[in-house]
C-alpha cells in the first residue's frame, strides 16, 4: 500500500517531466525558421536565456513555496502573498536610489543584484521571524500583516521612483522592475550558483522538513532543533524568492498555483516529492503559458495576467473550500 | 533519574507553576493529577524541553536538560503532548513511522519496521494502518498518536492525558500498556490523568497539583486519602479499598 503510493508518485513525477520537456522543446522549435541558419541562431539567441530564466524561476518560487507552507503550517499562504517580492523591488529600487543610476552597483548587474540579495536575506528574515512571532503562527492574521506590508512596499518604491525622476516615472519602473517581456538574463550564472549552494547548505534542514509539519512540539519531541532550522529554511526561501522576482519581476500567485496543484496531485507529505513537483508544475505553467502568450495572444496579453487572474480564483475556491482556517 | 528543583513559569506576569521540587524514580509509573489549570501540563512540557522555564532546573540522567543535545535526548525521552493537530495527509502506518525518526532519519530499516509494527499491536490498530490520521475518530487518532510515542522506544516515556478520547476498553487496554511498558520493559512513565481510580490502581506514585504547586507527593496509598483530595478538588470523596488499592467515589 506503502510503496505503491510511493512508486504511483514517481511514475507522476515521470509524466509531469515529460510535458515540462514537451513545453520546452514546443517553446524552442515552434515557428522557426530551420531553412535560414541567420534566423534560426538568432531566435535560438533570443530563446535560450528566455527559457533558462522561466525554468529557474519556476524551481525556486515553486520550492520556496512548499518549503515556507510547510514552515507556517499553513497551505494557502506563499512568501509572494506576505509580500516577499514587493519587499525585494523595494529594496532594489532603494539601493539604485541611495547609490544613484550611475554607479557601479546600480549598471553592474550581477553586482547590483549581490548587494540585493544580501540585504534581502538579512531584512526579510528579520521582519518575517519577528510576524510569526507576533502574531503566534495565527494564519489569518499572518495574512493580514502579509496583504498590508505588500502595499506598503509597493507604495514606498512607487513614491521613491517618483522622487527619483517624475518626467520618466515610467521608463524608470521598467528598468528597475523585470517582467516577462524584459527578463534579467544577466544573472543566470549568479542565480544558477546561489540556488544550488542554498539546496547543499540546507541539505539537512530540507531534510527534516516532512517532521517539521507535524508541529513545533512534535518536532522537538524527535530531536529537531526547531528554532535554528526554521530560522535558515526561511533564509532560503527569502533568497530565493530574490532570485525569481530579480529575474522575472512580482508574480505573485504563482507559488500559490503550482504548491497547491503539487499538494493535490501527490497527495503525500512526503517534501522531496512535493517540492520537485511544484518546481515541475511551475515549469509547466510559465513555459506552456509563455508559448501560448507568445504564438496565440503574440504578446498582447502578458502570462503575468493569466497567472493573476487564474491563481486570484483559485485562492479563492482554495480559502471558500477549506473545511477550517 | 529526573530531579526538578524549583521549577517556576510565569505568563503574562501570572506565575502558573510555582516553585515545583520533586524527584522521579527510575523505572516506575508516575501519574500527575488536580484540577484544570494547575499546571501539569506546563510542568510536563518544561521537563521535556518543549517548553522554556523561567527559573529552576531539570536535572536529566546526570545533564541539565537544556545542555543535552536535543537528538540524543529523543532517543531517551518521548512525549505526547495534550493537544495535537496535524494538517498533513499521513497514514496511521506513517505517522508511528516517525517515531523511528531520531534513530534512522527518513530511512527507515528492517529493524525499524519491526519495532513499528509492535506498536501498532500494542495500541490495536492493526485494521487502521493504512487509514489517513484525518479521517479517524478523536480516540482512533489519539491510540495512533501513543503509538509513535511507544515506537520511539525512549526510557522516559511521557503522556499528557493519553486516556483522553478513549473508550473504557481502549483506556483500560492503555493503562495495562502503561504498566506492561515498566514492568516489562523497565521504562519510566509519567502520565497526565484525570481518571483518579486509573492513577491509583497503575501507578506508583502520584503527584498531586494544586494552584501551579505539588499539593502532595508520594506513593499511592499516601496520596489517595479522603481528606488530601477533597482539599485538591474541593468535591467530596469517599475512599473504599478494592483489590488492595484505594479507589475513589466522587458526587
Ligand atoms: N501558552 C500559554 N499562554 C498563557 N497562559 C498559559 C499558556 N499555557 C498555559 N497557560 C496557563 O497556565 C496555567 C496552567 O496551564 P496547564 O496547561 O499547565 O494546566 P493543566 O494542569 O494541564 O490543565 P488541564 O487539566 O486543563 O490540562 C493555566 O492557567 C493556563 O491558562
Ligand atoms: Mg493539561
Amino acid at each position: 500500500m506503502n510503496t505503491l503510493a510511493i512508486r504511483a508518485n514517481r511514475r507522476k513525477l515521470l509524466i509531469l517531466l515529460a510535458l515540462v520537456l514537451l513545453c520546452a522543446i514546443g517553446y524552442m522549435l515552434l515557428d522557426v525558421n530551420f531553412s535560414n541558419p541567420k534566423l534560426l541562431a538568432y531566435a535560438m539567441k533570443i530563446r535560450t536565456p528566455k527559457l533558462i530564466v522561466m525554468l529557474i524561476t519556476a524551481f525556486a518560487i515553486g520550492g520556496a513555496s512548499i518549503v515556507f507552507q510547510s514552515i507556517i503550517n499553513n497551505t494557502i499562504v506563499t512568501p509572494c502573498l506576505l509580500g516577499m517580492n514587493s519587499l525585494y523591488t523595494l529594496i532594489h529600487t532603494a539601493v539604485v536610489f541611495f547609490l544613484g543610476s550611475a554607479s557601479v552597483v546600480a549598471i553592474n548587474a550581477n553586482l547590483s543584484f549581490a548587494v540585493d540579495v544580501v540585504l534581502m536575506g538579512i531584512v526579510a528574515t528579520v521582519i518575517y521571524s519577528w510576524i510569526f512571532k507576533k502574531t503566534k503562527h495565527n494564519v489569518l492574521y499572518v495574512l493580514l500583516v502579509g496583504t498590508v506590508l505588500t502595499s506598503f512596499f509597493g507604495s514606498i518604491q512607487t513614491t521613491l521612483t517618483r522622487v527619483m525622476d517624475p518626467n520618466e516615472y515610467d521608463s524608470l519602473l521598467n528598468t528597475l522592475v523585470a517582467s516577462f517581456n524584459n527578463i534579467n538574463s544577466e544573472i543566470i550564472l549568479f542565480s544558477l550558483v546561489l540556488l544550488i549552494g542554498i539546496v547543499v547548505v540546507l541539505r539537512k534542514e530540507l531534510a527534516l522538513l516532512d517532521v517539521l509539519t507535524l508541529g513545533k512540539h512534535q518536532a522537538i519531541n524527535l530531536g529537531v532543533d526547531y528554532d535554528r532550522c526554521i530560522r535558515r529554511l526561511l533564509l532560503g526561501v527569502t533568497l530565493c524568492i530574490a532570485v525569481a522576482t530579480a529575474m522575472v519581476g512580482p508574480i505573485s500567485f504563482l507559488g500559490l498555483i503550482i504548491a497547491n496543484l503539487s499538494r493535490q496531485f501527490f497527495k503525500t507529505f512526503r517534501h522531496s516529492q512535493l517540492v520537485v513537483g511544484s518546481a515541475l508544475f511551475g515549469m509547466i505553467v510559465l513555459v506552456g503559458g509563455q508559448l501560448i502568450v507568445e504564438h496565440i495572444y503574440t504578446y498582447s496579453v502578458p502570462i503575468s495576467v493569466f497567472i493573476t487572474v487564474g491563481g486570484g480564483l483559485y485562492f479563492l475556491y482554495l480559502l471558500l473550500t477549506r473545511k477550517k482556517v | 533519574m529526573m530531579k526538578i528543583q524549583e521549577l517556576t513559569k510565569q505568563y503574562d506576569g501570572k506565575t502558573v507553576v510555582d516553585g515545583v521540587t520533586f524527584t522521579i524514580p527510575k523505572g516506575k509509573v508516575i501519574s500527575l493529577i488536580g484540577p484544570n489549570g494547575a499546571g501539569k501540563s506546563t510542568v510536563m512540557g518544561m521537563i521535556s524541553r518543549l517548553i522554556a522555564h523561567d527559573s529552576g532546573l531539570v536535572h536529566f540522567e546526570g545533564k541539565d536538560i537544556g545542555k543535552w543535545k536535543s537528538k540524543e535526548l529523543s532517543k531517551r525521552l518521548a512525549i505526547l503532548t495534550q493537544s495535537n493537530n496535524i494538517q498533513m495527509k499521513l497514514t496511521v502506518r506513517e505517522l508511528v513511522t516517525f517515531g523511528r525518526f531520531p534513530y534512522s532519519g527518513n530511512r527507515i530499516t528492517s529493524e525499524d519496521e519491526s519495532i513499528i509494527n509492535q506498536a501498532i499491536a500494542y495500541m490495536e490498530l492493526e485494521e487502521f494502518q493504512d487509514r489517513f490520521i484525518d479521517e479517524l475518530s478523536g480516540g482512533q487518532r489519539q491510540r495512533a498518536l501513543i503509538a509513535m510515542v511507544i515506537a520511539q522506544d525512549t526510557e522516559y516515556v511521557l503522556l499528557d492525558e493519553p486516556t483522553n478520547n478513549l473508550d473504557i476498553y481502549h483506556a483500560t487496554n492503555m493503562m495495562k500498556t502503561v504498566r506492561r511498558l515498566c514492568d516489562e520493559l523497565g521504562k519510566t512513565v509519567i502520565l497526565v490523568l484525570h481518571e483518579i481510580n486509573y492513577a491509583a490502581f497503575y501507578s506508583d506514585y502520584i503527584c498531586a497539583f494544586k494552584d501551579g504547586k505539588i499539593a502532595k507527593f508520594g506513593t499511592v496509598e499516601e496520596v489517595i486519602t479522603k481528606e488530601n483530595l477533597s482539599e485538591i478538588y474541593q468535591v467530596d470523596f469517599e475512599i473504599l479499598t478494592i483489590a488492595g488499592k484505594p479507589l475513589s467515589i466522587y458526587y
